[in-house]
């Protein structure tokens, strides 16, 4: 009983601490702080799309920087060659991109999961290689191209602060459908084919279907981060959506723990800290994500957040235990 | 009839699995298959079901042709199936692996889930307690919020059949549903057998147990390599010379 | 023009071949995927040119050296990732993850330990080029494809002739069957992923006097020669080869005809179209489907 009582506490003590978290930043000089958030925001959303794929459906995606991709350059191109105000241009990038999901993943959606990694790694280089070689060179090809701020109904998005509270709104309605999504008859559905798909076959599930919707719902996600990123940067080149982004969004997601809400968010915050921090190796980046990677595999498989979700659980049947006993 | 199946045929590589099987059951009767050890019993469930797609003839579901149909047409035209090897969403809580079972019944489309508006909560509400009302049936309502895969053996197979029932078919489909269980099991799964029939379901039951076949069936249906060997009640069953012979042989070898 | 592109095609598919042989045995062997392969011939392309232009060791001794240095490599991943992860039954989906980290570690190991920049080797042979039908053919793309075919050979002989090879093979139909048998599955497994890795340096080493060497050299033949083991039939030996050898024919011509700049995509996008269209390959492999 006392815990239903903290909750709403706790959430509203959380959601205070978010909104003033610019103002403490600035406050204690900090001010990069506020920057690191607006990143962490959009690897939030892109990891939490992951998530829905991995975690709950149980689809693999190396490939997942070509929805990243779709969704920034998209945007991008739009805003430049039809000059469609900001705002709109990302939500039209982000359909595209799930639609381009919907596509792949049909056909992908029959492959064992090795073939299916090996089928979204090439997808995701397909995409890069044509980033790189763009007809008419539309997409910059290697030089990439410059972008404006989101303008948010006449009121510009430049300052990191501005971004901040659009990046909170974005991160709280996308976690907000995921947990609506996967609390439904949906992500019933989705778990189930993860957890044994002929089954789920058996139960009157149309596996294909709810696959491809994962799928394309995930590529919403990553693709409406991706136009974050756009806006965010204001530029974007090739060299942002190589395999290297797909390995990360996978190492984020694994760090974080897979089939949650809260997981993506530790992960993407921990790992993007973590490869901010070691900023001056930065051409050992590879190798801290392939450090990260393995550590979590071999030691942590629930990831950070499952984990800690264990032993927080285990304790309290500890300490309820002990309390019975006394009782 | 509820169920006709004609001269069904199906063959892997040379070997004839389903040769030329004809069978119909009627509504609300319990329908036995029987047969020796690889007389190719599941490959013709798994026609009814939908995991193999028959080489000639018919399957005729409610008036309606099945055959080739995906698995899960099949089980929205009113079939349901549990498997050999237990097949549950192990990670899931006992409930929501009754309400995948559910699935489709439930009406909400894609944006109703998402938005969690009025028709999808009312709808999930009403599943939920319709979930529970059938774990109360099979007496695992204590279990409902736990672990699928924490149940012992037995409560999993009541869970299996539990799942398929939850769907509301006109047939379920059961294979091998006493494999693993002891002999108290046995008899609480013949009461639980009479009691689906009494909801108004029909039954199509595969099992090994010939006690349990003989005492509960209405029609049995016997298989020997992929081709019907004979059908009748257990008593004609019983005295059948062929029949004898068949199972007498499966000993020998 | 004709027969020098062919000739390079075909030094690309052999190249391509070695390493898809090497992802269908560790298939077959143990179901597996291994993303470090590509990688492996990167390795393989730096140690050789370590062995020979570094320490000045005969280019034999520096092609085995290589090879058994990388086949050591590939058996201790075996042994202390791989066999690790399995004895803990996690999801087959995350020992291929974990090759895909160790592939990374890799990458950065081997920039750290030899350098960023372009490294090429001195000539191998004493005469640079040879003529053949009238067109001048350098003489370590002759000696690559000539080695990549007595590897295959090699190959097949050790499988299908040898104890060691027949236990190998019927740990892969079947490992249970094959433990009854007696036979260790674990040394046969672990033999394969050695096998697999050893034809990867070897295909550095061969490939390292004609491309030159640097980091990436690897990471895109790597994943190529998965598209080559996949167009010939995912886990069949001569699918592989086959496969590989025409991905590294096309591959030239496009580049040769029509334009390098989309070589790359159209090798992926063959990798697509098998893996939606046909994904038992040319050869039919069935293994791929369940």
């Amino acid at each position: 009983m006392e815990k239903n009582k903290k909750l709403p506490t706790a959430k509203i003590a959380l959601g205070i601490l978010l909104l003033a978290l610019p103002f403490i930043f600035t406050a204690v000089g900090f001010q990069y702080g506020v920057l690191v958030c607006c990143f962490g925001f959009l690897y939030i959303i892109a990891v939490s799309g992951l998530d829905i794929d991995f975690g709950y459906c149980g689809q693999i995606s190396m490939g997942h920087a070509a929805f990243f991709a779709i969704g920034a350059y998209g945007s991008v191109m739009m805003h430049q060659y039809f000059h469609i105000p900001i705002l709109l241009t990302m939500i039209l990038a982000t359909i595209l991109a799930a639609a381009v999901g919907a596509v792949i993943a049909y056909p992908a959606s029959k492959l064992v999961f090795h073939f299916l990694s090996l089928a979204t790694i090439a997808f995701g280089e397909i995409i890069y290689s044509l980033l790189l070689n763009s007809p008419g060179g539309v997409t910059g090809n290697a030089v990439g191209l410059f972008t404006d701020p989101i303008n948010l109904f006449g009121i510009s998005l430049s300052s990191n602060e501005g971004f901040y509270y659009f990046g909170l709104v974005c991160t709280v309605i996308f976690l907000t459908a995921k947990w609506l999504m996967v609390n439904s008859k949906v992500g019933r559905a989705w778990v189930a084919i993860r957890e044994n798909s002929h089954a789920a076959g058996g139960m009157g599930i149309n596996v294909t279907k709810y696959k491809v919707m994962a799928f394309s719902v995930s590529a919403f996600y990553t693709g409406f981060a991706g136009a974050m990123y756009a806006h965010l940067v204001r530029y974007i080149g090739p060299d942002t959506f190589t395999q290297k982004q797909s390995v990360m969004f996978v190492t984020m997601m694994l760090f974080g723990g897979t089939g949650s809400i809260f997981g993506p968010i530790v992960g993407a915050m921990l790992v993007f800290s973590i490869t901010e921090g070691l900023r001056m190796f930065e051409q050992y980046q590879m190798l801290i994500y392939g450090a990260l990677l393995l550590v979590v595999i071999v030691a942590l498989p629930g990831g950070v957040y499952g984990e800690a979700k264990k032993l927080v659980v285990r304790l309290m049947q500890k300490r309820n235990g002990g309390e019975g006993n006394a009782a | 009839m509820l169920l006709e199946i004609d001269n069904l045929c199906l063959s892997f590589g040379g070997l004839k699995a389903t040769n030329d099987v004809t069978m119909h059951m009627e509504e609300k009767k319990i329908n036995g298959i029987i047969g020796p050890n690889g007389a190719g019993k599941t490959t013709f469930f798994n026609q009814i079901s939908g995991v193999y797609k028959p080489d000639s003839g018919s399957i005729v579901f409610d008036g309606k042709r099945i055959d080739g149909l995906k698995p899960f047409q099949i089980n929205e035209a009113g079939i349901a199936r549990t498997y050999q090897v237990i097949n549950l969403f192990k990670k899931m809580s006992v409930i929501e692996n009754v309400m995948v079972g559910m699935h489709p019944r439930l009406k909400a489309r894609f944006f109703d889930s998402l938005l969690h508006n009025k028709k999808q909560k009312d709808e999930e509400e009403k599943a939920r307690q319709k979930a529970l009302d059938l774990l109360d049936f099979v007496g695992l309502r204590e279990f409902a919020y736990t672990q699928a895969g924490s149940l012992s053996y037995g409560q999993q197979r009541l869970l299996e059949i539990v799942r398929g029932l939850a769907s509301d078919p006109k047939l379920i489909l059961l294979d091998e549903p006493a494999a693993g269980m002891n002999s108290t099991e046995k008899v609480e799964l013949n009461v639980l057998l009479r009691q689906i029939l009494e909801r108004g379901v029909t039954i199509l039951i595969v099992e090994h147990d010939m006690k349990l076949m003989m005492d509960i069936s209405d029609r049995i249906f016997v298989l020997n390599y992929g081709k019907k060997l004979a059908e009748g009640t257990p008593e004609e069953i019983q005295k059948n010379p062929e029949v004898i012979a068949a199972y007498l042989g499966g000993d020998d070898e | 023009m004709l027969l020098q592109i062919l000739v390079s095609g075909f030094v690309l598919g052999c190249v391509y071949g070695l390493i898809a042989l090497g992802y269908s045995l560790i298939y077959k062997s143990s179901g597996l995927m291994n993303f470090v392969q590509g990688d492996v011939l990167t390795l393989g392309a730096f140690l050789g040119y370590t062995f020979y232009s570094l320490l000045g060791l005969p280019y034999w001794v520096a092609l085995i050296l290589t090879v058994l240095t990388a086949f050591v490599f590939g058996l201790l991943m075996e042994k202390f990732v791989i066999r690790k992860l399995l004895s803990k039954s996690v999801l087959a989906i995350y020992i291929v993850l974990a090759t895909i980290a160790i592939q990374y570690i890799l990458q950065n190991a081997i920039q750290a330990i030899w350098s960023t920049k372009m490294l090429n080797y001195p000539q191998i042979f004493p005469v640079p080029s040879v003529s053949v039908a009238g067109v001048m053919v350098q003489s370590e793309s002759i000696f690559c494809i000539v080695m990549s075919f007595v590897c295959m050979a090699g190959l097949q002989f050790f499988m299908k002739y040898t104890r060691f090879g027949t236990a190998m093979r019927a740990a892969a139909m079947d490992a249970k069957a094959a433990q009854a048998c007696g036979i260790n599955t674990s040394l046969s497994t672990g033999v394969s992923w050695g096998i697999a890795a050893g034809m990867a340096a070897l295909a550095g080493i061969l490939l390292g006097p004609i491309y030159g060497v640097f980091i990436m050299l690897g990471s895109t033949i790597g994943r190529k020669g998965f598209a080559g083991a996949i167009m010939g039939g995912y886990g069949n030996m001569y699918g592989a080869i086959v496969g590989g050898i025409l991905l590294g024919l096309v591959e030239t011509l496009v580049a040769g005809y029509l334009s390098s700049t989309y070589k790359d995509m159209i090798a992926y996008a063959l990798l697509l179209l098998f893996l939606f269209v046909k994904p038992t390959g040319i050869f039919n492999e069935r293994a791929i489907t369940e």
